[in-house]
């Protein structure tokens, strides 16, 4: 990304950039997979180090995004304390920093993986052809449209990053429905369910359906490392 | 698929619209500052659902962002919306008034379903009163600038760990929301709505609410509303407990997916926050692989029962089986309130006073 670029994401970010440019940004961002990506991690940074407006964040987050940005180990458990940057983005030291800022902040929503015992496997890959073979009705219900795309098991980059923390290990690792939307039944009941959800909630999940989530398998494939589950209260 | 579900006499879906009427009478009852947030979240309902728009933002969750356009008219009480992703596989949903149109490309197939809600696709929040803020506390911070506007900030803080906030950056102008997000009670955000364009033209044309999909040789599956009531073994199931203010709110049968009978759905929600739970009579299992059951579809194995946490979307579902049942519960809500939910749905339990 060209300092230009990250200039304008900046300013984009603070609220100061431009109507002319930031449709500039905007027309780049489509068309650019990689610049979205590094502007979402640079979105979740600057929202770190500003503080979300006095909205709170937790000691080990913000303290790990510091020390990430000024290149320092980061270690399991660090001391504290946000300190507020003129310009989020100017200690960004490479990729591989961002990246290891962007899995710290994944470990918020950290959560086990739905397991399903003497898994099957098919779900996203019959449903197509059950689709096909009734017009009257939606068999396998609007995942087997919206997920048929799917491989079985692959789960998403963002899942292998998200989706971790298998209760107990997974002995096919690959049928395990986790995460986002990639299981037929959780669709259709998020479908469901948004009809009698309340309008934020059911643009989060109107948007999902929206989004593509064809990811190289290979990547989603990888077996997600364990990290500590949150106690329940 | 969907289904339409049949709603409690009295205390059916119009609950949470006599609560949120329970809170309006309530609330005023005293004169509100002009710059008190429950006046400005009533500006931003009204700017959502009444305003023409036109704009583009970032959909930013789990580390991923999208790009999508929303374009929303209304014109003689009838309203429009567009809902389309620029970015990824060129969806796009339409809503004319109650109907909702899913333009599926990558799927050559277009859904047609009909919507009882008529809420603005990018959402909106109930009236704050009495209910409510027990469990949510509302608040305004110093404004913010977005998308070089002035915006004022209100804050929607969940009291506890069983519900989501949201923080809004609403425009000083036209009240819209700049900048949404979806945060847990200790305020990491979790999904994120960032505009980066936004026009509020007096007039839009049609041709902006056409889908840019064509649909030449595409499926077109229409879904029509067909009441149904549980089935006896479905209907006496509740949440015997409940995280504290949630209540249920409809119940209802619909069928899920394939499945050869519909499935119990009870809504609980506490003003602000909805759980959904979907109780399903347990299919026979075959062995891995090989389908015993010669009920179901023969290109749909039937699927083993889940058990567990996962998340979707920017919520969370929880699994598990209950006295033969595979009992869901989904929502925008912290996992520990999906599994609280779906551990205490019982049989002939008594429903949850909380």
């Amino acid at each position: 990304m060209s300092e230009q670029i990250r200039e304008q994401v900046s300013a984009f970010l603070d609220g100061e950039l431009p109507s002319t440019e930031t449709e500039l940004l905007l027309k780049r961002l489509t068309r650019d997979g990689e610049l979205r990506e590094s502007f979402g991690r640079y979105a979740l940074i600057g929202e770190a180090l500003r503080g979300s407006n006095n909205a709170l964040l937790t000691k080990g987050f913000a303290s790990r995004v510091n020390l990430a940005i000024d290149g320092e180990a980061v270690p399991a458990a660090s001391p504290v304390v946000a300190t507020h940057a003129a310009r989020w983005w100017r200690p960004l030291a490479g990729a591989a920093v961002v990246a290891g800022v962007a899995a710290v902040a994944i470990v918020a929503m950290q959560q086990r993986s739905l397991t399903v015992p003497g898994a099957v496997t098919g779900t996203a890959t019959t449903a197509p052809a059950t689709v096909a073979d009734a017009p009257a009705a939606i068999p396998g219900g609007v995942s087997a449209l919206l997920a048929a795309d799917r491989q079985p098991g692959a789960a998403s980059t963002r899942e292998a990053i998200s989706y971790t923390v298998p209760a107990t290990p997974l002995e096919t690792p690959a049928a395990a429905p986790t995460g986002r939307l990639s299981n037929g039944r959780l669709t259709n009941y998020m479908f469901a369910h948004s009809k009698y959800s309340y309008g934020l909630g059911q643009r989060g999940v109107l948007a999902d359906l929206l989004i593509d989530d064809d990811e190289p398998a290979a990547a989603a494939r990888e077996p997600a490392k364990p990290v500590p589950v949150r106690a329940a209260p | 698929m969907i289904q339409a579900l049949r709603h409690r006499a009295c205390t059916g879906w119009l609950v949470p619209c006599a609560m949120v009427g329970a809170m309006l009478t309530s609330a005023p009852a005293r004169v509100l500052a002009a710059d008190d947030p429950r006046i400005w979240l009533e500006k931003m309902n009204q700017a959502l659902a009444t305003r023409n728009y036109d704009g583009t933002f970032f959909h930013l969750s789990g580390g991923r962002i999208e790009t999508m356009r929303i374009v929303h008219r209304v014109r003689a009480g009838r309203v429009m919306e567009r809902l389309q992703s620029l970015d990824g596989p060129g969806r796009e949903f339409v809503r004319n008034n109650d109907e909702l149109t899913c333009y599926l490309p990558d799927q050559h197939t277009v859904l047609v379903e009909p919507r009882q809600d008529r809420g603005p696709f990018l959402g909106s929040l109930p009236r704050f009163g009495a209910d409510t803020n027990q469990y949510y506390r509302l608040e305004a911070l110093p404004d913010a600038r977005v998308l070089g506007r002035t915006a004022h900030v209100i804050v929607v803080n969940p009291k506890d760990q069983f519900r989501f906030g949201y923080r809004l950056w609403l425009d000083e102008k036209t009240a819209m929301p700049l900048k949404t997000q979806l945060c847990d009670s200790r305020g990491e955000i979790l999904e994120q709505i960032l505009f980066a364009r936004l026009d509020m033209p007096e007039n839009i044309a049609d041709s902006e609410l056409a889908p840019a999909v064509k649909t030449d040789g595409m499926r077109w599956v229409r879904q029509g509303p067909a009441l149904e009531a549980p089935s006896m073994g479905l209907s006496g199931f509740r949440a015997s407990e409940l995280p504290p203010g949630f209540k249920l709110t409809v119940e209802g049968a619909q069928t899920i997916g394939d499945a050869t009978a519909p499935a119990s759905h009870l809504v609980y929600s506490d003003g602000l926050a909805t759980v959904s739970v979907f109780i399903e009579a347990q299919q026979p299992v075959a062995e891995a692989g090989v389908d015993a059951s010669p009920s179901t579809s023969p290109s749909m194995p039937p699927e083993a029962p889940m058990q567990g946490l996962a998340r979707v979307g920017s919520g969370y579902a929880f699994s598990t089986v209950v006295q033969g049942h595979q009992v869901t519960a989904v929502g925008e809500v912290p996992a520990l309130t999906v599994e609280f939910i779906a551990h205490s749905v019982k049989s002939g339990a008594d429903p949850a006073s909380h």
